[in-house]
């Protein structure tokens, strides 16, 4: 059983907080502490974003927190590097290597997975490589235990989501809206709507992502069926403004993250 | 299931899962309506009366005096509607969003031109239009932007990443994603995800078409070569795609040396550049070791992008196309010669062919002709020249 399935299973039910974080913004130290606190909050598993140049799949706040960071000379190597020192601070969460394909395809899928299993990761998600172009990648990562995580979206259709579910391992990350990263008000009817589908279809837990950012969110998706929620561009956006003091960044962070773990036990 | 809409290897549809759907519809849509004989007819009407088409093939004997060689003949799409070639695509996909029902375009822009045709194509049809431009190219654009105002576009500045083309075309993608139900992006050149680079060099191959019976017509035969310039490559393989078949005619795609190819500042993605995936393609672009696209460099507004159409990609691999760079100086001197000999200002991005097709026809033979495919007209670049030069 995959780390990722263990720490599903482990949790009973209880739905799992899924931070995500970018590599190296503003800089590999930032991220490591950034890392632990969240680990240490209470985090279920961790989504680490590898910086891109291009980022068509996210919006002005995770786009601008990759910039800082290639800014600050981070290259995609480098997270290997980071897993692998959270890794010997005793951080046992599954981690989620969140990239593209571009910066895959240049080191060599191959050598790619070989390296993320190496310092420890667990799964890999590359957000622009629908299942039709990831055959070969799929078998790489196979071969490296490596979960694949798939993105499902409100427009995918019922025989498509087949296809992509008998695929998918690990959990499914339903993306809430058509659309990019960000914060939003509040959850849309097609998010509630599409994590019915994928329940009805697999049973792999599912993951809903893009625009939460509230404890009401945590606390809508888990009465529509969620098994876990990702949070990303709120975490950036609380800490890219108080970096002048590290020590306040990462409180602020901590507090909104026990916050919607809170809403995510039941009541 | 495997991937649809590759060049042998380049292509393909490399986007998030939220533009799945959207892009299947659209090939679906396409393919249905591209053999439609009113869809056609439709299409024709308007390539005739109102973009001007067919575009003449001129025998530049001026310039072939000058050089003394093969002979040189232009395919004017700088007399086409808002002077580019543009114009081709931006009226076939506005009326493929028109028979699609959607009311709202978008589009990316780096020199402008596209934007314009974009914004044009959209007035024409009654449609709702909205245009990304990087913050960079807008400074030096301006009329431009003036211009898909006049025309009742909405034009949205792009202020992230480098500020340029592919900044926009990124921008346009994710309003795409959160748009694609009532919205057509129009995308401008021979790039992206499939069934884009299918649908643009189709539209664009009119070009070709044209060029090959005009030929005929005045020579009795075929050229010997062809030369136009790539950006992402849309004139270019608008000219080349009716010729592929015929290998005695040979290809020459020419890029944007900049400053030069080994000074790191050019986007020459064929020339120098090496596989990767952008913009939902395979293809070759300019990255780094790790593979972070790259800020490019071209005096060429309209050739500064740092990838190529997949197809070119693949003509480049199979060897049917050879591709070249010239710098920015050659470009600036043919942008001269062309003006002087001819009287016909080029645009830079066509004064690149120019350049190199002087090149070429200094070796060969008077009894061999090239074909230049003159993608637009210089009007929106003699303020940068004359800047450039200090003569204002």
């Amino acid at each position: 059983m995959s780390r990722i399935s263990a720490t599903f299973t482990a949790l009973n039910g209880r739905p799992a907080y899924i931070p995500y974080i970018c590599a190296g913004d503003p800089d590999e130290e930032f991220s490591l502490s950034l890392a632990k606190r969240l680990c240490d909050s209470g985090a279920d598993i961790l989504e680490i974003g590898i910086p891109f140049s291009d980022p068509i799949a996210d919006g002005p706040v995770i786009q601008e927190a990759m910039q800082r960071s290639l800014k600050s000379g981070f290259h995609v190597g480098d997270v290997f590097r980071l897993i692998e020192r959270l890794r010997s601070q005793s951080v046992p969460q599954p981690v989620v290597a969140m990239t593209y394909y571009n910066p895959i395809l240049k080191m060599g899928p191959d050598k790619f997975c070989r390296s993320l299993s190496e310092c420890g990761g667990d799964a890999l998600l590359v957000v622009d490589l629908p299942p039709e172009e990831s055959s070969s990648l799929l078998g790489m990562a196979r071969d490296n235990e490596l979960d694949m995580i798939r993105l499902v979206a409100p427009s995918t259709t019922d025989a498509r989501l087949e296809y992509i579910l008998s695929e998918a391992s690990g959990f499914v990350y339903v993306v809430s809206v058509a659309g990019t990263t960000g914060e939003r008000e509040s959850l849309p009817e097609s998010a509630i709507s599409l994590i019915h589908r994928v329940s009805g279809k697999s049973r792999l837990p599912v993951a809903l992502g893009f625009g939460i950012s509230m404890p009401e969110h945590v606390r809508q998706a888990i009465s529509a069926g969620a098994s876990a929620v990702v949070e990303g561009s709120k975490l950036i956006t609380l800490y890219s403004g108080l970096l002048d003091d590290r020590m306040k960044a990462l409180e602020s962070v901590e507090r909104h993250a026990r916050e919607m773990m809170a809403a995510s036990f039941p009541h | 299931m495997i991937g649809s809409g590759y060049f042998d290897g380049f292509g393909g549809r490399y986007v998030p899962e939220v533009l799945i759907s959207a892009l299947q519809k659209l090939d679906e849509e396409y393919r249905r309506l591209s053999p439609d004989p009113e869809f056609k007819q439709r299409l024709n009407t308007l390539l005739t009366t109102y973009v001007g088409r067919p575009t003449p093939l001129y025998f530049a004997h001026r310039l072939t005096d000058r050089v003394g060689g093969a002979k040189i003949f232009l395919k004017r799409e700088d007399l086409a509607h808002t002077g580019s070639h543009k114009i081709n695509n931006a009226v076939g996909q506005a009326l493929l969003a028109k028979e699609m029902g959607r009311r709202r375009i978008i589009a990316e822009t780096g020199a402008g031109q596209h934007g314009v045709a974009a914004a044009t194509a959209s007035a024409l049809m009654g449609i709702e239009c909205e245009i990304y431009m990087g913050e960079v190219d807008a400074e030096r654009q301006k009329l431009n932007c003036y211009r898909m105002n006049l025309l009742g576009a909405k034009l949205n500045i792009v202020k992230s990443g480098s500020r340029t083309l592919k900044d926009s075309i990124n921008e346009a993608m994710r309003d795409y994603a959160s748009s694609s139900e009532y919205t057509h992006y129009l995308i401008g050149s021979v790039v992206g995800p499939h069934p884009y680079p299918t649908i643009v060099r189709d539209f664009q191959s009119v070009i070709g078409r044209e060029a090959k019976s005009q030929m005929q017509q005045i020579t009795g035969g075929l050229p010997s070569a062809l030369v136009a310039c790539v950006g992402g490559g849309s004139n270019s393989i608008g000219l080349f795609h009716p010729f592929l078949e015929d290998a005695e005619v040979k290809i020459f795609g020419v890029e944007a040396g900049g400053e030069g190819v080994t000074t790191g500042k050019h986007s020459a993605s064929v020339v120098a550049g090496s596989n990767g995936v952008l913009h939902g393609a395979k293809t070759l672009l300019i990255q780094d070791f790790e593979g972070q696209v790259l800020e490019t460099h071209s005096v060429a507004a309209g050739l500064d992008y740092p990838a190529v159409g997949p197809e070119h990609a693949f003509l480049n691999k199979t060897g049917r196309a050879k591709y070249v760079a010239i710098d920015d100086s050659g470009a600036l001197s043919a942008f001269h010669l062309l003006s002087e000999t001819e009287g016909i200002i080029p645009a830079l991005e066509s004064a690149h062919a120019i350049a190199f097709a002087v090149e070429l026809a200094s070796d060969m033979s008077s009894d061999e002709s090239i074909i230049v495919n003159l993608s637009g007209r210089g009007d929106k670049d003699v303020d940068q020249v004359a800047r450039l030069e200090g003569s204002i």
